[in-house]
């Protein structure tokens, strides 16, 4: 038996913005993944007919629903700019202390003001 | 090139173009997922999104299957439990892409 800790601690660090946005970068990472793998169930549904959609359609016209659609928009506006944070830290930018905190807030912000902005501009899209 | 380097290098060059299409499906999404079902037959079965969807879906699975076996070398201990797990996401990864391209195509 292998008795060697598993990184990382998560549990005995103090919280600050870059390790909440690193572990909130594979949370949102593994949610997204699962809410297009129900996205795909949603597309497979679609061969059923009109009839069957009805469900669905109540679904997403709920609270839930809405509920669904909102905390995708976020997990995904926040994958997207966590996405474009690491592509910085791939070309050697933005390692500073200082920036790291600035960036892991833009992140944070960013993605709420993402949701809000396209989830009330919803309408007009398409 | 090492194993760990090659999957680095498929990681980042999934990402990269990972991001530019959930852009674009983040705003189809928000704009059609409260629709009747004409509408999102409509949009579905419309050849331009269809093939785009289809992209979108095969590179994100791809990426978060290497993402995922990422974090299962974090946090599971047991070998053979995380070669099973690995096999069963990377098996997911390739089953629901397919049988979604399927149904796109019969839509």
């Amino acid at each position: 038996m292998n008795n060697n800790p598993l990184s990382p601690h998560i549990q005995i660090y103090n919280w600050h913005i870059s390790s909440l946005v690193s572990i909130s970068h594979r949370i949102t990472g593994v949610i997204n993944i699962l809410t297009l793998t129900l996205i795909c169930f949603w597309i497979w549904a679609l061969l059923f007919g009109n009839e069957g959609y009805d469900l669905i359609f109540k679904f997403f016209n709920s609270f839930l629903g809405k509920f669904f659609a909102i905390g995708f928009i976020w997990s995904y506006s926040f994958q997207i700019l966590s996405e474009v944070r690491h592509w910085f830290w791939d070309l050697g930018y933005g390692f500073e202390l200082n920036t790291t905190k600035i960036t892991g807030a833009l992140v944070i912000v960013g993605s709420v003001l993402i949701t809000i902005f396209l989830y009330s501009i919803r309408g007009i899209l398409i | 090139m090492i194993k760990a380097t090659r999957k680095w290098i498929l990681l980042k060059l999934s990402s990269l173009l990972m991001v530019p299409f959930m852009i674009w499906f983040l705003i189809k999404f928000v704009s059609v997922y409260d629709k009747d079902y004409q509408s999102v037959i409509e949009f579905f079965s419309n050849q331009s999104s269809a093939i785009i969807f289809s992209i979108f879906i095969i590179i994100t699975f791809f990426h978060s299957a290497l993402s995922i076996s990422e974090i299962f070398e974090d946090y599971i201990d047991n070998e053979k439990t995380r070669k099973f797990a690995n096999m069963m996401v990377y098996l997911s990864s390739l089953i629901i892409p397919a049988i979604t391209i399927i149904t796109l195509v019969k839509l």
